[in-house]
């Protein structure tokens, strides 16, 4: 699994992986397969990674992907086959580049921690994604990490030159190439996400860049070695078989997403003239594999014997977030959440007026009924007393729906132990004691904490 | 004696404390889990329930006996209490808001000169009381009014009893007796 969020995430590998391992020899001794944990295991970290990615999205300033994975331009053409090659940012002109297109897939690729960039993947190896797909390298791919911080939003262009300029001479990964087409749809079926979604804007001139490149020569595929490797996202009119592919991870692990959108296409253009110099792809030979997903939905195989994937780290903001989600929660982009949010005060205020209808209820019932009581009970003053106290109970004096509303369904959440908690008047001080916090979609492990609030 | 004369005296009464009862037991832990702004303190058996609109807490205990507390005015101490037992209701509870019962005001008043305490002391030797070493104000209660009246060296006042009306009484009762004690005038 590529991890985008440096410590924190590898932090929350590594305890699954120690889950993981603990319970292996209870689900032998239950009689499971070991299949069934490793299903598991996969599952969880998709999950978990998908919910950072989406963490991270809502913060948005998604740092565009440390690595950018270009594959040659657009692979739309299933036709023709590529040869792998590996582009080096030289300003070499992306038509020299042979490139073979990886069908439309979404594949998620996971390097293993703790590697130092850059890597390089010799020909021939298998790797395999976090669906449990495999992919076969043919093309001896180099895999870099961008410098780090870049800014996919709304300057393509701006970007591309930075990746071009990247210190370290960026490696692009390209999608290994997919094993037979077999494996590819099921391939299909996962949907790569991306660590970090670029900007549309950037993802549609991505996409124009290859779609020139590739009116004018083949469909090329940027071989393993340089710099990024760009996802192109083909225009489903355009380029069906444009494979996108965001990639975007400050730390090592990476996380490839192969989709198509058309907002990558305007990306892609501004890139492919740029990314002569960046354009890497790792092209296997064999064709099929990269299956481009042209729905945000579980992604659809197109195999394609060429495939194009570029990573880009302008990626599709909000169409990313769109393809993303193999499972977990169905709210995607920015708009969506704030969306979402209203939906769930809402709902809460729904849940709240039906309590206090109950309650209304339950209290006329019960002030009549005590009225009657009280006043057959009581004499004179007493019952005038008793009367005048009990029936005014009804919402007529409502604590105003607890004034400020806007009680905390934020998603700003601290778990964890506390040491010691204070509070003078409505002055608190907290000193707290290991724990995650989960502040503005991100999650931070602390192993101590102090805090100063006023209610 | 009234002497009211142009008194213009600013009582600001700064609490209000108030207990009633909800006819109910309350499950403490239910409250403390499901309400909001509670403080939950399980070692003393209550939980603590802070209002914002009228700034009020009140101590809830299991029995369904609140005491409410912090509110500026006796009005404004019933309706956070009303507030109170409605945001109970809301939770679950088959809550009565009876036996209303507002049991002490605390009011802050200056006198705008200083008295000399013990002159003061001395004149109403039995009512009035004044140690320095373990309070620095004078005490002055009024039996009838059930009101105790702390005076400072500074002319400053608190005065705690059952109800405004009585502070009010209080602050006017013990008006010209401090009068005659000020401070530039008597030494």
């Amino acid at each position: 699994m590529l991890s985008d969020k440096g410590p924190v995430a590898k932090l929350y590998l590594s305890i699954i992986d120690d889950v993981i391992d603990s319970m292996r020899e209870l689900f032998l001794d239950e009689g499971l397969e070991d299949r069934v944990l490793d299903d598991l295991k996969q599952l969880w970290e998709a999950k978990m990674m998908q919910s950072k990615e989406m963490e991270d999205f809502r913060r948005n300033n998604i740092n565009p992907c440390n690595f950018v994975l270009q594959l040659p331009v657009n692979y739309s053409q299933t036709d023709e086959e590529l040869t792998a090659s590996v582009m080096i940012p030289t300003g070499q002109n992306v038509h020299s580049f042979p490139a073979k297109n990886n069908p439309e897939t979404l594949a998620t690729f996971s390097l293993p921690a703790g590697l130092a960039y850059p890597v390089q993947i010799p020909a021939g190896v298998t790797l395999q994604t976090a669906s449990g797909q495999l992919y076969k390298v043919n093309v001896p791919v180099v895999v870099t990490q961008a410098p780090a911080g870049h800014q996919p939003l709304t300057q393509p262009t701006q970007q591309v030159t930075e990746w071009r300029e990247a210190p370290a001479p960026p490696l692009a990964v390209v999608p290994p190439s997919m094993i037979p087409s077999q494996e590819m749809e099921p391939r299909s079926v996962a949907s790569v996400t991306a660590t970090h979604l670029p900007p549309s804007q950037q993802g549609a001139p991505l996409q124009q860049t290859p779609a020139l490149v590739s009116e004018g020569s083949q469909p090329q595929q940027s071989q393993p070695g340089d710099p990024e490797v760009t996802v192109e996202n083909s225009e489903p009119s355009s380029q069906p078989a444009n494979p996108s592919m965001a990639s975007c991870s400050s730390s090592q692990l990476l996380d490839f997403h192969i989709d198509t959108e058309e907002a990558l296409t305007q990306a892609q253009t501004l890139q492919a003239t740029e990314m002569e110099e960046i354009l890497k792809e790792v092209i296997k030979e064999e064709s099929d594999d990269v299956v481009i997903a042209s729905d945000i939905t579980p992604p659809q195989t197109d195999n394609q014997s060429e495939a194009v994937v570029k990573l880009d780290l302008d990626y599709n903001y909000s169409e990313l977030s769109e393809i993303v989600q193999l499972d977990g929660p169905a709210d995607n982009s920015d708009i969506e959440k704030e969306e979402e949010v209203p939906l769930e005060e809402n709902d809460f205020l729904g849940i709240i007026n039906a309590e206090a209808i109950k309650a209304l209820q339950e209290v006329d019932e019960s002030s009549d009924g005590n009225s009657i009581s009280s006043s057959s009970d009581s004499d004179g003053a007493d019952e005038l007393a008793n009367v005048v106290e009990e029936d005014p109970l009804n919402s007529g004096d409502d604590v105003i729906e607890q004034d400020i509303p806007d009680l905390f369904d934020t998603d700003n959440v601290i778990v964890c132990q506390y040491d010691k908690i204070h509070r003078s008047k409505n002055r608190w001080k907290f000193h707290l004691k290991d724990g995650v916090m989960c502040y503005g979609g991100r999650d931070y492990v602390f192993s101590k904490a102090i805090g100063e609030a006023e209610w | 004696m009234d002497s009211s004369n142009d008194e213009a005296l600013d009582i600001i009464v700064t609490n209000v404390v108030a207990t009633f009862r909800t006819r109910c037991h309350l499950n403490l832990r239910t409250i403390a889990l499901e309400g909001t702004n509670v403080i939950y303190k399980p070692e003393v058996g209550k939980v603590l329930m802070k209002l914002r609109k009228p700034m009020i807490t009140a101590s809830i205990w299991s029995s369904g006996k609140i005491i409410c507390t912090g509110a500026t005015s006796e009005d404004e101490s019933k309706l956070g209490a009303r507030r109170l037992a409605r945001s109970l209701q809301k939770l679950g509870f088959k809550v009565r808001f009876s036996d209303y019962k507002v049991v002490n005001v605390l009011a802050v008043c200056s006198m705008p000169f200083a008295v000399h305490l013990i002159d003061f002391t001395k004149n109403n030797r039995p009512i009035a009381s004044y140690e320095p070493e373990l309070h620095p104000a004078a005490t002055y209660r009024i039996k009838n009014l059930k009101a105790t009246v702390q005076v400072f060296s500074t002319g400053s006042l608190t005065v705690t009893g059952p109800n405004v009306q009585n502070v009010a009484t209080a602050v006017e009762q013990v008006y010209p007796l401090l009068f005659e004690c000020q401070k530039p005038l008597c030494n």
